[in-house]
């Protein structure tokens, strides 16, 4: 786990060369990783947008005009040239400059639970090992114990199960904070149990919560270890959330109203929105999930409908960064866990398709205005550059600023990559 | 070298024992063991905890729950010297027993249950069938024969359902979760029964393990006749006996062989599963005892001598080599009786010390100079304050528990069990949610209404009351003169409400110490 303390340097290179490793990804990963995470530009924030169900590549990034497996939608110009996308993402055509189309990620599971843990953690369930969700892995790197919010934010994870949300043997430290999770009703988005319940006072739940610390001092005191640390810590980071200052992080109401509809008047918009407040506000990573991908029938118009929220929000939420000059300090992430079959099934639907689909990266790090890899005619296989999930994240990661190939010790008691050694990191997609 | 001596060692207990082991002998001689080792090290160990301490314990480990409050009234007055082995033998008796230890070997057995809403659907029947077992106390190696060797039709025409009512007793529920793959269930049970983490050499030799990518799948090998007849983990198996499991890369056929044993080792025969299972559960194996000896000492005490519990290596030695041994070999000899090895452990003075930190020597985990502080499971943590509370659980009519659901799935533990640790939302949930709030709001909980309402007792005595409810003892004279400060007026309607949050929101009642 000792690695370099200085930049990639020259002689670094040359050793590399003449040990014949320079050419191998894998070899020179672990000193290009340690560089990138040293550099302060890269620091980065991120944002996920979260597809829920598995959307389809082909009728929004990889469309396929003319032939069969296209489908009726046209495709249209965007502003990278020879970039072409699906008609009804209008807006983020014209924003194409900033973003990567990743067109070849190629993945083997077609099971919603196990395929969201693999992409959300790089990992395939593995015995016992409890794998952390990638949220988590950002948070564990980025996050101070001095910060008033949390290192993690997912919003409106409906659908996820825990697996998909577990901080793993990271710890439940590293474990996202919810807003509006399934427990929430349709109306604003919320933290969950962030506000006290009805009928105390603020004077009273302050001076309850004085007492608590005051009667457990001694307790606190003659255990010292993880489990009383870890619980005050909660505690003490509990109360700071929901101090009026930071609360007011999640308080949608500040917001013009002009800009809330530029977003779009739904979770999902409103939830972009929250994630540039927070990223706003130092939080390291927030995920906004937009569910209903899984269209097994009546493909086209649940599509269309979908594409009317995510083209207003997701454009919204790259114009308001750059007006906020946060553009270049976050990384916004576009997947599932993964793509819909280019065959279109007799109920007009899409079925689960992992070997073939389409992510998009943008935002700071990422060289935007691209189509990385390729799929073929009828979008069944990819004929160029078939990129893996530990790739992918690896990629995230380097823009990020992270080092993918730092060591955690894991329950089991071995350490673990935050990424997956064999990871080839994308670098044509990075800046 | 080790193994053999143990070997020996276990071939010689097995045989000619007359009357049934004495679990204080077995105590005594942990506690030399720990003994000799503090002498050595110069460590000196934290003192006997007192009774409220120990009940709560004991009650935790052995049955999932803090004592009532009539429970902690009772023990701290029993004059007898004997009370705490005595204690012992009472939970172990009772069927709260069974229901916690059916939870505890569910989740280690089906941990996918947490994870998938698709395998949740079999952990009720599966914890029925470990309940039924446990209560029955068959030997653990017997448990494990009967799970591993349940009947598997051979007719491919008319497969073995694995599922039919989801609350009916159902070992079958194991072979389900893990997809009826050889691989997984070789890995899976070569971890829990025998310590051994064999699934990393399930694709590539590792180069400094032991264990080969031939040898993982020589232990799939004796699951190779279970065939799934479907997509999904409802769908039903049969077992061919005799087929062969394809090593991935060459596809050639791998035989069954026992681990550790050499290409000369006995055939083994028609039944593959049974043969596995007998050569896994005999009092001889190299393995089985020491396994279990170790992860009832991991639960007991936090920390395992070999830690992680189920990761036997070379280079993952036991903190303590000749205790492993000894524990194992008694309990083998017990003919594993885990009442008997939960006796012995409970018994001895290392379970019984404090957790409280007395001296610096104590802070090594594995010398169990001072009691481990543990996490507390979901369902621990969630009957713990049913219990204290007097919540009672109104179903919704499906079978589904509004309050219990969430709640388990929000604090299932994550990470280490003796690093147990609490997120922002678990505290936000603890503070302003709803069991908590209902608990200490204006209608109160039973336990809150009881000591509100019930007339004559002082204020010193309701505070008392809810010390004990919840942290299974009573105040110490400063805290009980700081909490009736709080109580006193003008907040005396809230006052009792406020001390019963404090309480329980405490790191003293969410963890198990």
């Amino acid at each position: 786990m000792t690695r370099t303390r200085h930049p990639l340097s020259r002689r670094d290179w040359l050793g590399l060369s003449a040990a014949g490793l320079a050419g191998s990804l894998s070899g020179w990963l672990p000193l290009l990783a340690a560089d990138a995470a040293r550099a302060p530009a890269r620091r980065r924030s991120c944002i996920l947008l979260w597809m829920q169900g598995g959307p389809s590549q082909t009728d929004t990034f990889d469309p396929k005009p003319g032939h069969p497996n296209g489908g009726p939608f046209r495709a249209i110009e965007t502003a990278a040239p020879g970039v072409r996308v699906g008609e009804h993402l209008p807006r983020l055509a014209q924003r194409m400059k900033n973003l990567a189309v990743v067109r070849s990620m190629s993945t083997k599971e077609g099971d919603h639970g196990r395929a969201t843990q693999h992409v959300r953690s790089g990992n395939l369930p593995q015995g016992p090992i409890e794998f952390p969700t990638f949220g988590s892995l950002v948070a564990h790197e980025r996050a101070r114990p001095e910060d008033d919010l949390p290192g993690y934010v997912s919003i409106s994870p409906r659908g996820l199960g825990p697996a998909a949300l577990t901080a793993g043997f990271l710890g439940p430290s590293f474990a996202p904070v919810v807003v509006g999770g399934d427990g929430e009703g349709e109306g604003e988005l919320r933290v969950q149990d962030l506000g006290l319940p009805a009928g105390v006072s603020a004077e009273r739940a302050r001076a309850r919560l004085d007492q608590l610390r005051e009667s457990e001092a001694e307790f606190l005191a003659s255990r010292p270890g993880t489990g009383t640390r870890s619980h005050s810590a909660a505690y003490d980071r509990a109360d700071r959330l929901m101090r009026p200052s930071a609360a007011r992080a999640f308080g949608l109401a500040e917001e013009k109203s002009e800009l809330r509809d530029r977003y779009g008047r739904n979770r999902f918009g409103q939830g972009c929105l929250l994630a540039r407040r927070l990223v706003e506000r130092g939080v390291p990573f927030v995920e906004v999930t937009l569910g209903g991908w899984d269209t097994h029938d009546n493909n086209f118009a649940q599509v269309k409908n979908l594409c009317d929220v995510l083209d207003p929000a997701w454009s919204a939420l790259l114009d308001d960064l750059g007006e906020r000059g946060l553009l270049d300090s976050t990384v916004v992430a576009w997947m599932g866990e993964f793509g819909r079959t280019p065959g279109i099934n007799p109920c007009n639907g899409r079925d689960h398709y992992p070997a073939a689909w389409s992510a998009v990266l943008g935002g700071g790090g990422i060289r935007g205005g691209q189509a990385f890899g390729r799929t073929g005619a009828d979008g069944k296989t990819v004929e160029d550059r078939p990129v893996s999930v530990p790739d992918l994240l690896a990629t995230v990661c380097l823009a990020l600023g992270i080092d993918p190939m730092k060591q955690n010790m894991s329950n089991v008691g071995r350490p673990i990559r935050v990424v997956d050694p064999g990871a080839k990191p994308l670098t044509e997609v990075l800046a | 070298m080790r193994v053999l001596i143990v070997v020996a060692a276990l071939t010689a207990a097995g045989t000619g024992r007359a009357a049934p082991p004495d679990p204080q002998e077995l105590a005594d001689r942990i506690d030399r063991h720990l003994a000799a080792r503090w002498a050595a090290a110069g460590v000196q160990p934290a003192p006997a905890a007192d009774d409220a301490e120990f009940l709560r314990r004991a009650c935790l480990d052995l049955t999932g729950r803090i004592p009532s409050v009539r429970d902690v009234h009772d023990f701290l007055a029993d004059p007898d010297p004997g009370k705490r082995a005595k204690l012992i033998d009472d939970l172990l008796d009772s069927p709260r027993y069974a229901d916690h230890f059916a939870r505890v070997w569910r989740a280690l057995l089906l941990p996918e249950a947490a994870a998938s809403a698709e395998a949740r659907v079999f952990q009720p029947g599966f914890e029925a069938w470990l309940r039924q077992r446990l209560r029955a106390n068959i030997g653990y190696d017997r448990l494990v024969r009967e799970l591993l060797t349940v009947p598997i039709t051979a007719d491919p025409d008319a497969p073995q359902p694995v599922l039919l009512r989801p609350e009916q007793p159902n070992p079958l529920a194991f072979f389900a979760v893990k997809e009826a793959k050889p691989e997984n269930l070789a890995a899976a049970s070569t971890r829990l029964f025998l310590g051994i983490q064999i699934e990393c050499a399930q694709c590539h030799d590792h180069p400094f393990a032991r264990w080969t990518r031939g040898q993982f799948w020589s232990q799939a090998a004796f699951f190779a006749g279970i065939e799934r007849h479907g997509g999904n983990l409802f769908a039903p198996v049969s077992e061919a006996p005799g087929r062969a499991v394809l090593l991935p890369t060459t596809k050639k056929p791998v035989p069954p062989a026992f681990l550790g044993a050499g290409p000369s080792a006995a055939p083994v025969g028609p039944n593959p599963r049974a043969a596995l299972a007998e050569w896994m559960t005999a009092a001889d194996n190299p393995f089985f005892a020491r396994a279990a000896v170790n992860r009832a000492w991991g639960q007991l005490f936090g920390v395992g001598i070999v830690e992680p519990v189920d990761d036997f290596t070379d280079d993952n030695k036991p903190s303590h080599p000749e205790l492993l041994d000894e524990l194992a070999r008694a309990f083998a000899a017990a003919d594993f009786d885990l009442k008997y090895l939960y006796r012995a452990l409970g018994r001895t003075k290392a379970y019984q010390r404090s957790s409280a930190r007395t001296h610096p020597s104590q802070d090594d985990p594995r010398a169990f100079a001072r009691m481990a502080v543990k996490g507390l499971s979901a369902e621990q943590f969630f009957d713990s304050l049913v219990q204290a509370t007097g919540h009672r659980e109104r179903g919704d009519g499906r079978g589904r528990s509004p309050a219990r659901d969430p709640f388990l799935a929000q604090f299932a533990p994550q990470g280490r069990p003796s690093e147990p640790e609490t997120s922002v939302a678990q505290a936000l949930t603890l503070m302003n949610g709803r069991f908590v709030g209902d608990a200490t709001g204006l209608d109160g909980c039973p336990t809150l209404t009881a000591v509100r309402e019930t007339p004559g007792m002082t204020p010193g005595q309701r505070v008392e009351a809810l010390y004990l409810a919840a942290l299974g003892r009573p105040p110490t004279d400063r805290e009980s003169e700081r909490m009736l400060r709080h109580a006193a007026a003008p907040r005396a309607a809230e006052g009792l409400a406020d001390i019963f949050w404090v309480l329980l929101n405490s790191a003293e009642f969410r963890l198990n110490h």
